[in-house]
């Protein structure tokens, strides 16, 4: 009942940016882009407040943002995102094995509770497996947070509670053995420790012997690999696709080192998943993944905890910010249509230090913060309906064509023209079969995925098509999304890991300039931008 | 002769075999820690295979054993490889680092140094006075406060409540052009932070020193000094410090090992760009050529400024140059 | 009362405070809401307040300053499925409504003026303070259902002025004065053991190597070198690694490469001892290598020793506090470096809320001086040259 009020959220949060259509965007305004090196909380907050920075992004204390709501000359931002925080189980070991403790544990713990004092409010109870900002979402009818009820379930299919309030599984008569709760530690993620703490007072109250044992993150990775623990919490930053579902709940990713942690298998699940893989259309996608969801939500596998609000500031003398529902202001659209009075420079905030400015390499958000402001794709996404727009690329087909008796999908894209490289040299249909054909015959980790059933690249005049080994409607999604590199700077490298400062060069509103480490990174205005 | 250039021998042969034990115990006490470089790389898309590929070009799935010999060939080239976490070379990341974090300690050394030396020998000058026991106290106080909680305090006092002083790195951005613009820059962001470990560092020193002054003049030979009707300052500097020098000498020497390997905690509250962070962020991120490169450079230098140490205190100490004449 | 003397009253104070704070109780559990100033900092921002609705209405005054946070949860049940009803706190001047209630017969209420969705409910932005907007004013309010059919309530509300006790509360509601009392046993543990064992390992070591000389001596030596080359702070990152983070790992750590400043020291101590007419003596008479170390060399090296020990216990302290800062400590372990991270990671520098940080930043120092003069003492024991005159 109490859901009736969360699901408000998205329908009454004002639209906090003008809806510009996004033809409406211009090249910028701003001649020089800075992104200011900040790693401490403190020193961001002040730096804003000094005014030596415009843009600062995710921002997650509380306190921070109380400071910032009270100061008249910055913005604030609010938009749901892509992450979501799990409570992950074992089910290869009793007790996790038993559906019915699972869905009482679902309704044993007080969400909205961890929300309010953990996040100061500043974040949505989760009870969807796909984030909140996800087309593709379906919200869990079953209920919120009720003790009650949950111990009631249990009661009645025969466990029972020790005089200390263990529970006793049916059929057996001693208390459930004490377990351990993995969590990264504090110094990863300060409010991790807290969530996992009070999860683990939830489960105890239920009746589970449960206490968080913290650890380092790549040694937390490292139990779940080799499948050795009984609980654990973890975050993940997921995306507009469902299609990462096969990887968490699919049983042929219940290997070491698979996604499959928690160790379901279910016949009836994995069919489901398949159909979501491997679907055709954006019809058979959605249909897919609601019965992918349906029986999610029967079989909890996981237990969705709370998804984060990404919450950014910006300071008022910047006008014309793109934000909406699924974005705040820093993003690379706002960066087209932001005007100043009198400023030609932005400062925007980085918090971590942008190693690997190469985007075969680079992993970090922070860097594709800076890279994703110089290089394009074919596709963008709309902030406001995250349907999928033109951006290199013009228009596009999805066919399914028959060959050798399999199906697979074929994609055709019409390439924009009059794009240029940041270097002059012309943009066309031979640089995006090169950066296909790069990325798949280096075997780069990061697009190993994107490209790995891609059998046939062919460019013709500004016609692109490429035909995959498979069919699924995602390959729209992998290949749209891929970072645009130059032929001219493909032939030439020797080592993708290595990649000169010189031959940083796309097709994006924003070019290169400097990296002083430690400092700033600094990006200049491409005169030669397509957008006009 | 021939006894101090067998004592040196073994002392520069012991020195290489501390290094070759460092080196040894850097490669295996890495790899005991459970985990491996791509365990921070959690993402859905990647599959088993993405990971391998990344073991791969990381030289990780090799046998261990030829592991080690890459890595002692790296060591002993100092060809250290690419960093795992940002794939640029690592000799490159350690060259940008380096000078950041010797401008902030090698002057916050050497101040402190000079500072606590000049009070403890005044606390020693002005024994039973109010000087000796103002030093006593503010050296007391300078080593127990917890540097982490001094310099928060200074940032926020001086930084944000009275902005006399930039919150953060090094250098202003855009940095200014010009010689001495660049200089007066650089210097008054390297305030706060230098300013800090002196505050913090003095106090070590002048108690160590007013303990050796105090102990020197009570020896005899000042007595013999004073008797002659030597002036009280020429007794005291000539003939008191030069005694007490050599071992101030040699402890500046041991502490400038610490130069490198000390700044962790400064750098971040200072957000500045150097080396102690990068051990501590390669270690937890299991970077293993960019922390087995930062560990093998810290203890080079402390081995280099061991032997130094030993250099200097052997040409002033007497006994030991007595056994050269013999 | 001389300042030196105050040193061991304080230390003592503080051991008997160490073994009384189990009393208090569990340390780790929340008592209030998060971030609460402490009592005695704000006078004008009245009393909590906690009220039960039964039957219809719920009427109170609030004549303070708005409160920090308010609750209203509890169960709502009417008498037939209402078509229009609402939850209504109305103020002074302003009625709100809180939450829309037709179309169930049975209703959870569970409202806390924190939650975005009552914001955006109320048409408000998610960044404003709701009990900032709701008991703008001082008079008289009242929470009750308005509907077309007649309702049962069973609602608590809850007001909370987010100040309570004598430091506040930090960021999981743990009570930070208990916190500090805590903090001086694990201070007092980490200091005194990992100095102890240090001392021990480093005395032992020490006296091996100068006394026996040639192989054990340098291998001694060379173990020093070794150890002095390799950097701490990684290292504890690597043994939290495999044996997890904990009091005694930390304490382990720091001895490990604590002793060699000692073991130095004795050395040489010891070197210039062997070469003592007595102890040739003690040798020709057939005394055994223990005896003479035992019943000789240690009361010899005994007040160098103690002042060693006392002045290495402000150094373990610090150490620790510095790894806990930096967040490589057990997050269950109440020590004070740990509060200071905690402080700082969850903004209590830039928001200024000393109380969190004065604290435990002034015990360690506090600590630390008094160990220092107690140090001083041993070592004017050791070296009466070093006593501090009186005036002249």
């Amino acid at each position: 009942m109490g859901l009736a009020l969360l699901l408000a959220v998205s329908l009454l949060l004002p639209p906090q940016g003008k809806a510009a259509p996004l033809d409406e965007l211009r090249r910028p305004s701003i001649d020089e882009l800075y992104f200011l090196i900040i790693r401490d909380n403190d020193a961001q907050l002040l730096a804003l407040e000094g005014g030596q920075i415009d843009l600062l992004g995710d921002i997650a204390r509380f306190s921070d943002i109380k400071r910032l709501s009270d100061d008249e000359r910055v913005k604030l931002y609010l938009a749901e995102g892509y992450h979501a925080f799990f409570l992950g189980l074992n089910l290869r070991r009793s007790p996790w094995d038993r559906a019915e403790l699972r869905q009482s544990l679902w309704e044993a713990v007080n969400r909205r509770q961890i929300v309010r004092d953990v996040f100061g409010g500043y974040a949505l109870p989760l009870f969807s497996f796909l984030p909140p900002a996800s087309p593709y979402t379906l919200v869990a009818s079953t209920s919120d947070f009720n003790m009650k009820a949950a111990r009631e379930r249990l009661r009645q299919k025969g466990w029972r509670w020790s005089k200390r309030g263990v529970l006793i599984c049916p059929g057996e008569d001693k208390p459930l053995p004490k377990m351990k709760l993995l969590t990264p530690t504090a110094q990863v993620a300060p409010t991790t420790a807290e969530i996992a703490e009070r999860i683990c007072e939830s489960m105890r109250s239920l009746g589970i012997p449960i206490e968080t044992e913290p650890m380092d993150f790549s040694m937390m990775v490292a139990r779940l690999d080799r499948r050795d623990f009984d609980a654990y919490v973890i975050a993940w930053e997921l995306s507009r696709d469902p299609d990462s579902l096969y990887a968490f709940y699919h049983s042929s990713m219940d290997v070491p080192g698979g996604y499959n942690i928690s160790g379901i298998r279910k016949p009836d699940l994995d069919e489901a998943l398949e159909s979501l893989k491997y679907a055709a259309n954006e019809a058979e996608a959605r249909l897919a993944a609601e019965k992918v969801q349906t029986l999610l939500y029967e079989y909890i596998p996981q237990v969705p905890i709370y998804s984060r609000y990404h919450i950014a500031a910006l300071q008022n003398e910047w006008q014309g910010a793109i934000a909406s529902l699924y974005m705040t202001p820093d993003n690379t659209y706002s960066l087209l249509s932001l005007r100043h009075e009198n400023k030609k420079a932005f400062y925007w905030c980085l918090a971590e230090e942008p190693r690997n400015l190469n985007p075969l390499s680079a992993s970090s958000a922070y860097e594709w913060q800076v890279l994703s402001v110089i290089y394009e794709s074919l596709l963008a996404v709309d902030p406001f309906t995250l349907e999928d727009v033109p951006w290199l690329a013009e228009s596009w087909r999805l066919d399914t064509v028959s060959k050798g008796g399999k199906e697979k999908t074929r994609i055709t894209f019409k390439i924009r023209e009059g794009v240029k490289w940041q270097d002059g040299s012309p943009f066309g249909a031979s640089d995006v079969k090169a950066t296909i054909e790069f990325l798949k015959k280096s075997a780069i980790p990061r697009y190993f995925d994107s490209v790995k059933d891609v059998e046939r690249v062919e460019a013709a005049d500004n016609t692109l098509t490429v035909t995959f080994s498979g069919k699924s409607y995602w390959y729209l999604h992998q290949i749209g999304g891929l970072p645009m590199l130059s032929a001219g700077v493909l032939s030439s490298l020797k080592d993708w890991r290595r990649l000169p400062e010189e031959d940083i060069i796309g097709t994006g509103p924003f070019s290169f300039s400097k990296y002083k480490p430690g400092e700033y990174v600094k990006l200049d205005k491409n005169e030669l931008y397509w957008r006009k | 002769m021939n006894t101090l250039n067998n004592y040196w021998l073994r002392r520069v042969l012991s020195s290489l075999l501390v290094i070759a034990v460092v080196l040894s115990l850097n490669f295996f006490l890495f790899r005991l820690m459970p985990g491996d470089p791509t365990g921070s790389l959690l993402d859905p898309r990647f599959s088993p295979e993405a990971k391998q590929e990344l073991l791969k070009s990381y030289g990780l799935d090799k046998p261990l054993s030829q592991q080690f010999f890459m890595y002692v060939k790296q060591m002993l080239t100092f060809r250290f490889g690419i960093s795992f976490m940002s794939q640029r070379p690592v000799w490159q990341e350690l060259a940008e680092r380096l000078p950041n974090t010797l401008l902030l300690l090698f002057p916050a050394l050497l101040l402190s140094a000079v500072l606590g030396t000049l009070l403890g020998v005044a606390a020693a000058k002005g024994r039973g006075r109010l000087t000796e026991k103002a030093v006593l106290l503010s050296g007391a106080i300078s080593f127990s406060f917890p540097s982490f909680f001094v310099q928060l305090v200074l940032l926020l006092l001086l930084a944000h409540a009275f902005p006399i002083f930039p919150l953060r790195g090094s250098l202003s951005v855009p940095p200014p052009t010009g010689f001495w613009n660049l200089l007066v820059d650089r210097a008054w962001h390297m305030a706060l932070p230098i300013a800090s470990l002196v505050l913090l560092g003095f106090g070590s020193w002048a108690l160590y020193v007013r303990n050796l002054m105090v102990k020197v003049l009570g020896e005899d030979f000042i007595l013999l000094a004073r008797a002659k009707g030597l002036r009280e300052n020429e007794v005291l500097w000539g003939h008191a410090f030069r005694t007490a020098l050599p071992p101030i000498v040699t402890i500046f020497f041991l502490s400038l090992p610490g130069v490198i390997s000390g700044a962790v905690i400064t750098e971040t509250v200072f957000s500045l760009h150097g080396i102690g962070k990068f051990l501590l962020d390669s270690v937890l991120g299991h970077d293993y050529p960019a922390a087995g490169a930062a560990f093998y450079l810290m203890s080079l230098v402390t081995v280099i400024c061991n032997l130094l140490a030993d250099v200097v205190y052997t040409f002033v100490d007497p006994r030991i140059s007595f056994r050269r004449l013999r | 009362m001389s300042f030196w003397r105050l040193d061991t009253l304080f230390l003592a104070f503080l051991s008997l405070l160490a073994l009384l704070t189990p009393l208090l109780g569990p340390v780790n559990e929340a008592v209030a809401p998060p971030f609460c100033k402490p009592l005695w900092l704000d006078h004008e921002s009245g009393k909590p307040l906690s009220l039960n609705a039964k039957d219809n209405s719920l009427s109170f005054t609030w004549e303070s300053k708005p409160p920090k946070t308010f609750s209203v949860k509890g169960t709502v049940t009417f008498e037939g499925v209402p078509k229009s009803a609402a939850l209504l706190l109305a103020g002074p001047s302003k009625t709100y409504k809180l939450v829309d209630l037709a179309g169930y017969r049975n209703f959870d209420v569970d409202i806390d003026s924190r939650d975005v969705p009552l914001k955006l409910f109320l048409g408000l932005s998610p960044f404003v303070d709701v009990s900032n907007v709701i008991f703008s004013e001082r008079g008289a309010y009242s929470l009750f259902i308005a509907s077309d059919v007649k309702a049962h309530l069973d609602l608590n509300l809850n007001i909370y002025t987010g100040k309570w006790g004598i430091f506040g509360t930090d960021q999981r509601g743990r009570d930070v004065f208990r916190l500090t009392l805590a903090g001086i046993r694990i201070s007092l543990l980490v200091g005194i053991f990992a100095t102890l064992i240090a001392s021990t390992l480093g005395m032992g070591l020490g006296l091996f190597a100068g006394y026996l000389g040639g192989l054990a001596d340098s291998s001694i030596m060379r173990g020093v070198d070794v150890l002095l080359a390799i950097p701490t702070l990684p290292i504890l990152v690597v043994i939290s690694g495999v044996w997890g983070r904990g009091l005694w790992q930390i304490v382990f750590v720091l001895s490990i490469f604590s002793w060699m400043g000692t073991a130095r020291v004795v050395r040489s101590l010891t070197l210039s001892l062997r070469e003592a007419p007595y102890v040739e003596g003690l040798r020709a008479l057939g005394a055994p290598t223990g005896y003479i170390l035992a019943r000789h060399f240690i009361p010899e090296a005994m007040p160098l020793l103690l002042a060693q020990m006392a002045l290495g216990v402000p150094g373990a302290i610090l150490a620790e506090a510095g790894l806990s800062f930096l967040g490589l400590s057990d997050p269950l372990m109440p020590s004070w470096g740990r509060m200071l991270h905690e402080a700082q990671v969850f903004g209590a520098f830039t928001s200024g809320a000393w109380w969190l940080i004065f604290p435990p930043g002034l015990g360690i120092a506090s600590i630390c001086l008094a160990f220092i003069s107690v140090g001083r003492r041993f070592e004017e024991m050791a070296d009466p040259r070093l006593r501090e005159m009186a005036e002249r």
